[in-house]
């Protein structure tokens, strides 16, 4: 490093950054906390001259029975629990099935990456096209095609489910969306897995060989631990992401976040947080905060687990 | 010690000839596994650009045709006006190149700033924006949206730019990326009375070529893929991106919707991402393997 | 358990697919192992030393020849079949496992009749540990051990099987100076008492020397000499083994042989009888020169190095095509070398005669 003698250069340089930072990153910050307790803090209010009361009324309200919030959560936990582990093995296994073949195994990831490069909302339409029953009604015989995806689960001799349509239910709208995001969340997992594979030392896998080691247990006790680092920093990331999922589902169901003619919400976190702002940013804040809290404390789990399992 | 029991004259020939055995199994069963998946992963773009091409009556069919019998290249034409995609497809282009190239500029001030220029606070200030990170983006559109409100920028294109120009990551990947380079080139600079504007210009830039590509990908496809932010602050329908067409324009979810021109209109949303997937891929998946943010 | 190589081959695609040319790594390399022995590969880099390592341990197949265990054929038998004990370069220990646990690897993987109960495990892990005398470091990880420990663990996990062969891949060269001496000891005693054929590869001469029954001296994958190790030394087939082998290097000039007198320059400085007039070059060890005023050989002196017992004089020869002469005299006789000048006298044993275009040896009779 070199000392200059202008100082004031540096910030020059840095000037326009820091301008927009505190705009639009610090204010923020310290904006979102305040008016989180600022009880039923309301944007076209405050412009008015309305004054607010310090309390924690949004946070009651947020928590309350019919504001929404809960079904929110547990969409958002469910989803996440269900995803992240989903979509962490089946990434795994590719990335391992992937790492020991040589013929098309650059042809095969680039198809593994392929979904990363897509826009999630397009992309889900593509998922609702797909999972739609085509016709007047799904009940009825009238039905002209029951989609593709009941025509392909058919060859297999199932029957065909109302996945998405009028009067579908909670569960098979969900695996719609598990189905999709797991899609979505492969490629970035394989490919951190397959990098984190292709940097162990071939050596740990000759060694096994030499002792005889069944395939089995060479994953188990080599290569898993010795992914650990890039497994811990996949779930920690996909936690993350998960209780931040809004536009996949926007994708499928649209705005509403609920299925044409059902009354159950499919509604997640962001949603929640979105849908408030407009009309009362300060319950949008509160809810923003309990997310923020909710996320750090499961990803300091997931620091404080990973570093019991994965230290050496 | 003694050695272990030696391998008889039959059971050698057994033995090598199950291993033999073994290895092509394996071989077939990991072949055949991450060909099922990759026809999984694929089978979304291949369907949606298949029923793109199909007419309306053969997309109804009860048993799908695998292939469209006679191809509808109208569906795009429809698909354009329906979404109104041209105008919305120049808005995407607008705020795309501006905030990327403004976004380049700020970037690579601060990252020279941080990886070579000397000043009180320098590690304290670069590791509270690192700690910014942590913080889910909600948290800031909130407010943001009343700033800009208050700014009266509703419905500008500044509005769809300017808030996100700054991208802590971005400063971050390419600070790591100016640390490389060796501080004698800077020093020799120096002595050879080359300015700091000029050595930025001419060494670094040109040295971290390839990470200001991956930002300038990763950019362009945040502002194709964005869509909340769009929502929120443009209330006419002129002035949103591309994402927001597509999704408002197609809402009929009662299985009569015309689901070819719909997919004809995501076909083109996708197509210009299939380019870059193309030609950038190595660059993107560079970028990405250090991030896991997407856009 | 004898190991017998049976014209091995081993050739790898060239790695520039333009040019397409082969990589020869080992060229038929015959050799039998004797049972219980300690054998030394040894060659500079890209030798194709390691390569036979790796073909003898089954990690590598062979593209020609043939590889018996006693009188098993186990050429097509994959590693995991072989039952050999292999110790890495760099030890290759399983970083997220303690040292018992990588010492008791090998031994869970055993299946079938070979399956041992639990205790009996631990015995064998602890019995192997005591051998390298490690047992008191069980429970630390790899990364909180030194070189030379891990190096101990890493043998333990070969011999915890009990193979049938043991193989080391330059199993020193990660350690400094005084551990390589104390560790190359240590496995000259493990080998002895363990009685388990051992092969190891080295690029250093002086290692393989020094705890060896038996060195192969490799060069661009082909075998130049086998034997003892003073053999070797004392006996080189070529100039190339004449070189690698010894500490200071052989000395070596260019002669040539007349009348049944080498010459080295003008002067006449050994009777060679029954070789044929050639130009040769002349290999002389450093230990081969008496200090002898009248002496044939005259060299220019430039400086003493003193060792101890003995001293190294440095000088310098016209037709030497080292930078310097070094000779080894005792110390008393170099008392006299404070001149400009050196000559000596040689010791017709410990000079050595090659062919100039083959460089192969010469043989005349020492008297």
């Amino acid at each position: 490093m070199v000392e200059s003698k202008h100082k004031w250069k540096a910030w020059l340089y840095l000037a326009p950054a820091i301008v927009l930072l505190l705009i639009f990153t610090v204010w923020p910050i310290i904006n979102t906390v305040r008016i989180a307790f600022l009880d039923g803090y309301n944007m076209l209010g405050a412009v008015g001259g309305e004054t607010y009361e310090f309390g924690i009324k949004n946070f009651t309200d947020v928590l309350d029975e019919y504001s929404g919030f809960k079904e929110a959560l547990i969409n958002t936990l469910l989803l996440t629990v269900v995803t992240v582990p989903l979509s962490t093995i089946l990434a795994l296994l590719i990335a391992v099935c992937l790492n020991s073949i040589r013929p098309l195994q650059r042809f095969l990831q680039t198809i593994f990456f392929l979904p990363y490069v897509t826009n999630s909302i397009a992309i889900g339409m593509v998922f609702e096209a797909m999972f739609n029953i085509i016709g007047l009604s799904p009940d009825a015989a009238s039905a002209e095609s029951w989609g593709i995806i009941n025509n392909i689960i058919g060859l297999f001799g199932m029957d065909p489910v109302n996945w998405i349509n009028v009067n579908s239910g909670y569960w098979p709208n969900f695996w719609v969306m598990v189905i999709y995001i797991v899609w979505n969340a492969l490629p970035f997992k394989i490919l951190i897995l397959l990098g984190g594979l292709q940097s162990i030392n071939k050596q740990y896998y000759d060694a096994a060989k030499v002792d005889s080691t069944p395939r089995a247990r060479v994953f188990t006790k080599i290569t898993v631990p010795l992914l650990s680092p890039m497994l811990a920093y996949v779930v920690i990331t996909g936690f993350i992401g998960g209780f931040k999922e809004y536009s996949s589902i926007v994708g499928i169901f649209g705005d509403d976040m609920k299925a044409v003619g059902t009354d159950h919400s499919l509604n997640t976190m962001v949603g929640y947080i979105y849908d408030a702002l407009g009309s009362n940013e300060g319950r949008a804040s509160a809810a923003a905060l309990i997310l923020f809290a909710i996320i750090f404390v499961v990803t300091m789990i997931n620091l404080y687990v990973s570093k019991k399992k994965t230290h050496f | 010690m003694t050695h272990q029991a030696l391998l008889s004259e039959k059971n050698l020939q057994k033995v090598s000839t199950k291993q033999r055995i073994v290895k092509i199994i394996v071989q077939v069963m990991l072949y055949t596994f991450l060909c099922v998946m990759a026809l999984i992963v694929v089978f979304p773009f291949y369907w949606m650009i298949i029923s793109s091409l199909k007419s309306t009556v053969e997309y109804r069919l009860p048993v799908p045709t695998l292939f469209p019998q006679k191809i509808m290249w109208g569906n795009y034409v429809e698909a354009f006006s329906a979404a109104n995609l041209g105008r919305l497809f120049i808005n995407t282009v607008i705020v795309g190149v501006v905030s990327t190239l403004l976004s380049l500029v700020i970037t690579v001030l601060s990252a020279f700033a941080f990886a070579r220029l000397e000043f009180k606070g320098k590690n304290a200030l670069f590791g509270a924006l690192l700690a910014t990170m942590m913080i889910p983006g909600e948290l800031f559109t909130i407010t943001n949206y009343i700033t800009v409100n208050n700014f009266g920028w509703l419905d500008t294109y500044t509005v769809l730019i300017v808030p996100f120009l700054v991208s802590i990551f971005y400063i971050y990947l390419l600070r790591q990326n100016f640390m490389q380079i060796p501080n004698e080139l800077y020093l020799a600079a120096k002595v050879d009375g080359t300015g700091d504007f000029k050595y930025l210009c001419k060494v670094m830039i040109p040295l971290s070529l390839p990470t200001l590509i991956s930002i300038t990908i990763l950019k362009m496809m945040g502002a194709w893929n964005s869509y909340v932010w769009p929502r929120l602050v443009t209330k006419s329908e002129e002035m949103r991106l591309i994402t927001n067409g597509l999704r408002d324009a197609f809402t009929d979810m009662s299985g009569q919707a015309n689901i070819p021109v719909q997919m004809a209109a995501v076909a083109v949303v996708s197509f210009p991402l299939f380019l870059v997937f193309i030609f950038l891929r190595k660059y993107i998946m560079k970028g990405v393997s250090r991030s896991g943010i997407k856009g | 358990m004898k190991v017998v190589l049976q014209n091995l081959t081993k050739v790898f695609p060239s790695r520039n697919k333009k040019s397409g040319e082969e990589v020869v790594a080992v060229n038929d390399f015959t050799f039998e192992i004797p049972d219980g022995k300690l054998i030394g590969l040894l060659g500079p880099s890209g030798c194709g030393k390691s390569t036979t390592l790796y073909m003898i341990s089954g990690l590598q197949k062979p593209t020609g020849g043939k590889i018996f265990f006693g009188d098993d054929d186990v050429t097509e038998l994959s590693a995991e079949n072989r039952g050999v004990g292999l110790v890495f370069q760099n030890y290759a220990l399983y970083p997220h496992l303690t040292v018992k646990q990588n010492i008791l690897f090998p031994l869970q993987n055993l299946k079938g009749a070979d399956k041992l109960p639990k205790n009996q495990m631990l015995e064998r892990a602890y019995e192997a540990a005591k051998l390298v005398q490690i047992d008191n470091l069980m429970e630390r990880k790899p990364s909180e051990l030194s070189g030379g420990q891990q190096q101990r663990v890493a043998i333990a996990r070969a011999l915890v099987k009990m193979p049938k062969v043991l193989l080391l891949d330059e199993p020193l060269s990660n350690l400094d100076a005084r551990l390589r001496l104390q560790t190359r000891e240590e496995i000259r005693r493990i080998q002895k008492e363990t009685g388990i054929t051992t092969i190891f590869v080295t690029h250093d001469q002086e290692e393989a020397m020094s705890i060896s029954d038996m060195i192969v001296v490799m060069k661009l994958g082909v075998v130049q000499q086998i034997g003892a190790p003073q053999a070797v030394y004392d006996d080189p087939t070529n100039l190339f083994v004449a070189k690698f082998l010894g500490t200071p290097p052989i000395n070596v000039f260019e002669g040539e042989v007349k009348a049944e007198k080498l010459y080295v320059g003008d002067s006449a400085v050994l009777d060679v009888p029954g070789v044929a007039d050639q130009p040769v070059y002349v290999g002389i060890r450093p230990e081969g020169f008496i200090p002898d005023a009248n002496g044939p050989l005259t060299c220019n002196l430039s400086g003493v190095d003193v060792m101890g017992r003995d001293v190294s004089l440095v000088t310098t020869h016209e037709s030497s095509l080292n930078p310097v002469v070094r000779s080894i005299v005792d110390a008393d006789a170099a008392k006299n070398a404070n001149g400009i000048t050196v000559s000596y006298s040689l010791k017709p044993h410990k000079v050595f005669l090659f062919n100039k275009e083959t460089e192969e040896r010469v043989y005349f009779e020492v008297k």
